[in-house]
Order: C-alpha cells, then structure tokens, then sequence
C-alpha cells in the first residue's frame, strides 16, 4: 500500500528529478533549480497523460472497493450460515422462515460448508493429524506428507503401506536420502503407525524446511555466492563480502541434525582472523545459530556486515 | 604424456558433435577470445583437431585440461554408452554426513592403493552430482585416458551410476566407493539403459507417481464423464479406473524414458493339456524383452487401453516400482506362481 | 510365456480353419492392369477356394501334410549346384509376387542380360542425368530348385558394376540379387494357365530400391505380367516357426526368436527369444500356455528368426541353412500365390 501512495502523491517530477531544493546552496543552485522549473513547464502534455494514468488508477480502486464489499456481505452471510449449521436445530426452524433467494441461499451454504471443512482439515493437520486412504479394500493404505515452511506449503510427499502382521511401505516417492528403512522399520514391526510416520514427517519437514532456506538465500541474496550444498541440505558453504573491511570470508553451516531446520555448527575462515574474534562477527555466529539463514543474512546486512 | 593428450583431444573433436563443439569449448574456458573467434568451424574435424592442438600447445595445456573438456561434454551428453545403476547398502552410523571434500580425498586414495597407476579426476554439476572420470592404468601401464570410466553419484544417496566399466573395474571401485560412502557393501541393481536421465530419474523418484489419494485426483478431474448416457458412462467410469491404476501402477505425466525390460525366465511349464511339459522337470527358459522408445509410457497405455490386464501385474509394475529392468523368474519352491526372485 | 490366444505351436488339424481364414483376409489387390490375354485370371485363388469347401478335413491336412513336411528326395545338396544355392543364402530377401509371365523363355536368358543392361542404361540416364555407372546383368537358372514337374525352374538375377571392377568377373559382388521361383506351386492352377504363360509366382530382390524398381518395370514391359508386395502375415511366421523348428533335431536352430508389435503409444516389441532345446520340446508336445504379462493377441508378430533363418512381417526372409530352403520357398510359393489378384 506504501507504493502506491507514493505514486498517487508523487514527490518527483515526471522526469524523477527532485522539485524542492535545499535553501542554503546559494545563487547558482537557485538558478539551476528555476531552470529545472522552466523546463519541467514544457513537459505538460507528459503531465496530462499522468492525470489520466491517475484517473483510471483510481476507478480501478473503486471497482476493487466495490468488489470488496461485495465480498464482505458474501462473508457474512456465510458466517451467518456457518452459525447456522454448528446449531443445526435451531437453524432448521430458521431456514423454514427465511425468504431469500433459494439459489443463491444454497450456494452461500455450501460454501459455508467447505470453508468449514477446511478448517477442520487445517485443524486435523495442526494437531498432527495425517491423511489417510485405505486402499485395496482394506489390505493397504496410503498416507500423505505434506510438508510447510513458516507458513508456506512445500512438497507433498505419499507412501502406500501393507497392512499385514507388520506395516510394510510398498511404494513411496520420499527422496532416497531420507533413511526410510531406519526411520520406519522399528515402529513398522510393533505396527504403531503414529511412531512409524512422526519421525518420518518431522525429517521431511525440517528437509523441506532447509531446502527451502536454501532458495531464499539465493533469491534474496544475490550477493552471497553458495560454494557448496548437497541433497539434503546438511551443509551450506556460503562465501560473504564485507563492505567495511573489504574482505571474504567463508562460511559453513553444518546441519548434522537431521530432524532441524537450524544449524548444528557455525564456522567462519577468513585472512583477517582479528576479524573474526571480533564481538561483532562473534553476534554474527550466535545469529546464524539461532536463526534460519536467510534472516539471519538480511539482519547482517542491515547492520552493514556484509555486502 | 604429449602423445596422450593429443589423441585425447583428436578423439574428443571426432566424437563432438560441430553443433556442440563451441558451445563446449566456450564452457571450457581455455581457449582465449581470439583463439575462439580464430575456430573455422567449417573445415574437416582431422583440421580442428590439428587447430585445437596449436592452441593448446601454445597455452601450455595439459592431459589434464583436455580431460577437462572431455567432462563438460559427458556431463552435458551423458546418453553415450550403457549405463548400469548400483546400490550401496548398510550404511555406517556416519555415512550421512560425508561431504564433499572428505568423499573426494577418500575416494582417491583408496583407489589409489587399490592401482597403482589410476587417475582420477572429480566434478560437482549444478545438480549436486559428483561426476568421476576415472582413467585405468595397472602396475605396468599409465592410465588408459581413451577409455575412461564414468561414475556419478549423488552423495547421501544409496546411487551409484556407471558407465564403460570391466568387471575388474569393478571390483576395484566397488571397493573406493564403499568406503569412501561409509557403506559396507554395494550391490547391482539390475537397471541399465542408454538414458542417463531415466534411469537417475526412476531411483532418485524423480517423476510424477501417482497415489490413491482422499481427494478427486487431477486425472478423474481432467477426464470428466459427465452426461453419458448409462452404458457408455459405465465403460467410461471403467476406462478412468483402468486409467488410474495404470498411471498408479507406472506414473503420471512424461515418464522417464526407459527403453527396455529383459525378463529371464526359468519357470516350470504350466499347461493341463499338455502333460508331457507340464510333467517335464528341467524349467522352461525363455528370455522376454520388451522395447520401446519410452517403455514406462508403452506400459501404461498398454494398461489403460486393456491389452495388459488390471490390476497390473507385480512382473511389470515392479519396473518403475523397485527401479530395475533386469528381471530373473524362477518358481518358488512352494509357491503356486511364477514370482520374482531378485538376484543379488 | 503366452502362446495363449496367439499360439505358435498348433497342431496341423487345427492349422486348417486359420488357414481358410488367411485365404479369406487376403485382400484383392490393388493391381488392377489391363492384359492383352486374360486367362491367368482364372486364378489360383478361386479354385483353391472352392476346392477347400470341398475337401474334407482329413484330406486337406494330408494336402497340408505332404506339402509341409521334409521334402521327399532329403537333400536339396544333391539337386541343386552348391555355389548358386550358395547365392540365395544368407541373403535377406525383399519378397514381392509376380503374376505368370507371358511368352519368357528359358532359352534366350542371355539375350534377357543384355536388353536388361540396355534398359538400365537408357532408364538410369534419364533419372540421373549424364552418370556414368555402368550395369552388367547375368540372368541364370538354378536348376533343381524344384519339387514337382510343374514347378518353372529358379531364375537368378545378378547385377554388377562395370565401372568399379571392370573385367574381374570372377570375384565381383553383385550390387544387386533377385530370383523368381516357384516351389510345390499348386499343380491344378499350373495346369490351367494357357500353354504361354509361365508361373514364378515368387520374387526376391537385395539391392537398392531404385534397381529394383528397374528390374521389376523391365519384367512388366517384356513379360505383361505385374508385381505387388508380397507381406507374410502372422500366421505364415508362426508356420515358418514351426518349419524350423522342427528342424532342431537335425541342426541346431541355436535360439528361437518372435517379436510382437503391440498398437500402444509408443509403440511397444515384445520379443521372446526360447532355448532351443525348449522350443524343440514344445513344437514336439505341440501346444503351449504360460501366463501372460501382456495380451499379445492385440498386437501381431513381426518378426521371427532362428539360426536356420528369419522372416519379418514386411515380407523379408532370410534362409540361413540349406536343409529348409524347399519348404520355406513352399510356403512362401504358397502365399505369393494366394497373394495374387483375380
């Protein structure tokens, strides 16, 4: 929203050059600032064309106003339905007496109802519920991992299992670095599915959660060069510049906790060894311990540390 | 050595395809500007060569750049040549956590004590692969670098990819490699194919499967039946179920592109009318092959449209789902079927 | 390991209905040319139809008996010269079907060599113009390659290069081989044809198209007679499988080889390579089943190949030993003739 009101108050001329000069440069600037002023008269018909741009920026904030309360009245007769179907014999003497549309009054209900279920799917998943299908009339079943970063939904991942004497996986598209025998074979023999899949979900999650670490950090840090990963993010060597001190230094994150999203060690190289022994690279260490990668990069950055 | 470079560069200009060729130098990276612009791409491949050697004789370039070159072909052209998949297996409490530097230092020096006279030469692609070319040479002969060995392993993973090996060879870098993985064995893994690709994708998981899944799947939603009248509708309901298990049982979408399935069979003849076979001790052997330009793709059709009946057989779904393509079938010993016996 | 719906190893007796099927399938050709004399219409196919309705199943499983077993005189080393038979194996043959020549002569095949080497002058010239290859054509007979008194003895074509080994006749390779034969030809259709006309139903050729279809235009010129493809379907493949196989006990077919191309995206072989020694059971136990992996039935046999020999679908056949060459070019004498337009 800041954007845009930049753009609809503009502080900046068409030709982006400042219009208010500071009053203490003396005569000269003075000059070039009526100059500036002169010139910025000729650019009328470029003028014109932004109020037009403006003008029609603003009927589509108004048509998106309208949409909007559209959907806010939309919301509250779902709500109200909602209501309705947690106490549903009360709601039935109600339904009997309401006149609205019939269409659209159905519509509005199933909506509710989905909007419902949803929730109590996403309710299901938070208490660490799985999905599960039974599969082959019974004899099988096939479970599905999804996995979340910091709120984003990342890869899902399914495996059908034997349900026999022991649980056995009969198929699954887990990547073949996540150690599924060791994980699952344990609980699999006692048939406890809650302690054959919790370990499993907890290793994909924190997988999928460096994984996607690992992306940020080279989305949103173009200036850190990655010199090293593997698979499974266990390990990230990432080269840093610092702007004050005009050096490198090389940084390795080891994550030898499988089951985490966070580093296990920090380690710093560097030519300037005062520099690392200094309070403000030893923070820096505590920093990335303590927070994911990508973060903890943005903070340094905004602390000028690194380039 | 002199010698050695030079025909491993005529080799290299003779097997490069002029299409690929400057692409590849340029990702090399040995030649300077000029030189580049200097290639006449268009005269015989007998004078590139001869222009190439120039070049690198005036950069002072070693067997060791040529066999630089020769990577970043392979690694951007691997489908040359049969390769052949195999399996770590019981891992060491720390195999998780080797990384690269320690795997490469490990590796090279156990083969190394293995042979005498091996070079070995190590490159991480983009893809987190670790590709190895690995010349042999034996206590009497330098490293053969016309022949070299292709290896590709993606570390943390129980994979292991090879192509032009002897069954020498073999033994030897089965041994470099266990150890320096930390594992204690390595084992075929029966799957083998001109595509480089298909057969990483098919173990690495790395295409589209298809579950049952709670939820309409993308497939019935992209087939939908509705008004039909009744029969039509039922056969319809019957073709996407046929379609579903088909891509349940072999995937969904582009498939990896395997090219074929060898199934070795050394079954006892089973027919009530005929005796004299059925009766018959020794076991039947027959080899079935099965060939196609995406064999994943001919099954599944094969599948949807009936000619293979649902649900699928484990003899053809076990292709995609243990990764292999080499099957024996022998008969249980009690068992009243055909059945597959992995041979390790 | 599924003969089932597609079984190889079928007994003569139930050889019979497939084969009166085959003859009801074989479409009528294409070739509908106008012949100055028209008698050869009365052909082969009608008669063969009509008799089939009569005959009893016992007596055409002996017809089928005789003319599918071994050969009564064993050895076709002792009839035919070694080195022309020499020639036809080995070879893989393109087969084609020729309708019955009208007034060739056994007797003037040299002046055939030449007016066949003119022709191609002339006719290359015109393709390519100005080339300067030259042609030389030697026309042969192989005799004995024959069964009954009816059967036209076996022409044999070779054409070689002047312009590369001119004058070294001896040890010259020819760019280009073909043969007309007839073997076991059905006698009753021989007998009908007008006294003019010759029957060498079956044409091979093993070179490049464009000669070929220079050969095969000079023939329609001199002769009045047409060629068309001559394909062998399924059911002539699994007869050839079973013709070799049941040679095992003599010499070793070494592997049984079939492939199955089935109508899916994209388009899926299956091949099934037998040991021999289990082939050679199977044919003498005659029927077999294993369970299947995939329906075969919905695709055709393509190709079969033993160490005695190997045919494709598309009508190429390669006779690699000696000892079935007469029944092979029976049955494939027998297909040329079914093949042939009314």
């Amino acid at each position: 929203m800041n954007k845009q009101q930049v753009d609809i108050f503009p502080t900046k001329q068409g030709d982006g050059r400042p219009l208010n000069m500071e009053p203490a440069k003396g005569v000269l600037s003075h000059l070039s600032a009526l100059e500036v002023r002169a010139r910025s008269r000729q650019v009328q018909p470029r003028q014109r064309s932004r109020v037009e741009e403006l003008r029609a920026r603003a009927e589509a904030l108004t048509v998106q106003r309208d949409r909007l309360k559209a959907e806010i009245h939309a919301h509250k007769g779902i709500e109200k339905h909602k209501t309705r179907l947690n106490n549903r014999g009360a709601a039935a003497a109600e339904e009997e007496m309401e006149t609205e549309d019939n269409e659209n009054e159905q519509l509005l209900h199933l909506i509710a109802r989905v909007m419902d279920l949803k929730q109590l799917l996403y309710a299901h998943h938070i208490i660490g519920g799985y999905d599960i299908t039974k599969t082959r009339r019974g004899k099988g079943i096939c479970v599905t991992l999804s996995t979340a970063y910091e709120g984003v939904y990342l890869e899902t991942y399914n495996m059908e299992l034997d349900v026999g004497p022991t649980l056995k996986i009969s198929r699954h598209n887990v990547p073949p670095f996540i150690p599924l025998g060791e994980l699952c074979e344990p609980a699999g023999r006692q048939k406890d599915l809650r302690g054959f899949l919790d370990p499993l979900l907890t290793r994909l999650n924190a997988f999928a959660g460096r994984r996607q670490q690992l992306r940020l950090v080279k989305e949103l840090h173009p200036s850190v060069t990655v010199m090293e990963s593997n698979m499974l993010c266990s390990i990230l060597v990432i080269l840093l510049s610092t702007p004050r001190e005009k050096t490198t230094l090389l940084c390795t994150l080891n994550y030898t906790d499988h089951t985490r999203c966070l580093p296990t060690g920090v380690h710093f190289d560097c030519e300037d060894k005062k520099l690392l022994e200094s309070s403000k690279w030893k923070n820096n260490r505590k920093l990335l311990m303590e927070t994911p990668v990508h973060k903890a990069l943005g903070a340094m950055k905004n602390m000028d540390c690194i380039g | 050595m002199e010698d050695q470079m030079k025909s491993l560069l005529r080799q290299l200009v003779r097997r490069i395809p002029i299409r690929f060729l400057k692409v590849t130098l340029e990702k090399w990276g040995r030649l300077t500007v000029a030189q580049q612009q200097n290639i006449d791409f268009t005269q015989t491949k007998w004078a590139l060569a001869d222009e190439l050697i120039a070049y690198s004789e005036e950069n002072r370039l070693t067997l060791r750049h040529i066999t630089e070159l020769e990577m970043i072909y392979v690694i951007d052209n691997p489908n040359q040549g049969m390769w052949h998949a195999f399996q770590l297996v019981d891992p060491e409490s720390d195999a998780p956590a080797v990384e690269l530097m320690q795997f490469k230092e490990q590796f090279k020096s156990h083969l190394n004590e293995l042979v005498r006279n091996v070079s070995v030469k190590m490159k991480k692609n983009t893809d987190e692969a670790v590709w190895i070319r690995i010349a042999w040479g034996d206590s009497c002969s330098r490293p053969n670098n016309m022949r070299p060995t292709y290896v590709v392993h993606y570390l943390q993973t129980p994979y292991v990819f090879v192509t032009r090996l002897t069954s020498k060879q073999k033994t030897l870098l089965s041994q470099a490699m266990i150890i320096a993985t930390r594992h204690q064995a390595i084992k075929d893994a029966h799957l083998s194919g001109r595509n480089f690709s298909a057969i990483r994708d098919l173990l690495m998981q790395e295409y589209e499967q298809v579950f049952p899944a709670k939820y309409p799947s993308a497939l019935v939603e992209r087939n939908q039946i509705a008004a039909l009248p009744n029969i039509e509708r039922e056969q319809a309901e019957a073709e996407v179920n046929r379609l579903q298990m088909a891509c349940e049982a072999f995937g969904g979408g582009k498939l990896p592109q395997l090219q074929s399935v060898v199934y070795k069979l050394e079954t006892k003849f089973k027919d009530p009318s005929n005796q004299t076979f059925t009766e018959r001790e020794k076991p039947f052997n027959c080899v079935v092959t099965f060939t196609s330009k995406n064999l994943l793709e001919s099954l599944r059709h094969c599948a949807s449209s009936g000619i293979a009946s649902t649900p699928i057989t484990p003899l053809l779904s076990s292709i995609p789902r243990r990764g292999r393509n080499y099957f024996v079938i022998t008969d249980k010993v009690s068992g009243p079927s055909s059945q597959i016996n992995p041979t390790v | 390991m599924c003969f089932r719906r597609s079984s190889v190893w079928i007994g003569v007796a139930k050889m019979v209905p497939a084969r009166q099927k085959s003859v009801a399938r074989t479409p009528n050709s294409v070739v509908q040319r106008k012949s100055k004399i028209k008698s050869y219409r009365q052909s082969y196919q009608s008669m063969t139809a009509a008799s089939r309705l009569c005959l009893t199943r016992a007596l055409t499983s002996l017809w089928l008996n005789t003319s599918r077993t071994a050969p009564k005189s064993d050895n076709i080393l002792d009839k035919v010269d070694p080195r022309q038979l020499a020639s036809l194996m080995k070879t893989e043959w393109q087969l084609s079907y020729v309708t019955p020549l009208y007034q060739f002569r056994y007797t003037q095949l040299k002046s055939y060599s030449r007016q066949l080497s003119a022709f191609m002058a002339a006719e290359k010239e015109q393709v390519e113009d100005g080339a300067t290859q030259n042609f030389k054509v030697s026309f042969s007979v192989v005799h004995g390659l024959v069964e009954t008194d009816y059967d036209a003895e076996t022409i044999l074509i070779q054409i070689y290069s002047k312009s590369f080994f001119a004058g070294q006749n001896e040890h010259q390779k020819p760019v280009w081989k073909g043969w007309l034969a007839c073997v076991n030809g059905n006698r009753d259709y021989i007998n009908s044809l007008p006294k003019e006309f010759i029957s060498l139903p079956l044409f091979g050729s093993s070179g490049t198209e464009a000669l070929t279809a220079l050969v095969k235009s000079w023939f329609q010129k001199n002769f009045d007679c047409c060629f068309g493809s001559l394909e062998i379907n399924h059911i002539s493949l699994q007869w050839l499988v079973a013709l070799w196989t049941n040679y095992h006990a003599e010499s070793n077919i070494k592997q049984l080889q079939m492939i199955w191309t089935l109508p899916v995206q994209p388009l899926l072989q299956v091949s099934y390579a037998v040991n021999p020694v289990d082939a050679w059971e199977l044919w003498c136990s005659v029927k077999g089943d294993q369970p299947e992996l995939v329906d075969l039935s919905a695709g055709s046999l393509s190709s079969v190949s033993t160490a005695l020999g190997s045919a494709k679908c598309r009508g190429q056949i390669k006779i690699s030993n000696s000892k079935c060459m007469t029944t092979t070019l029976t049955l494939l004498t027998e297909c040329a003739l079914l093949k042939m337009p009314i």
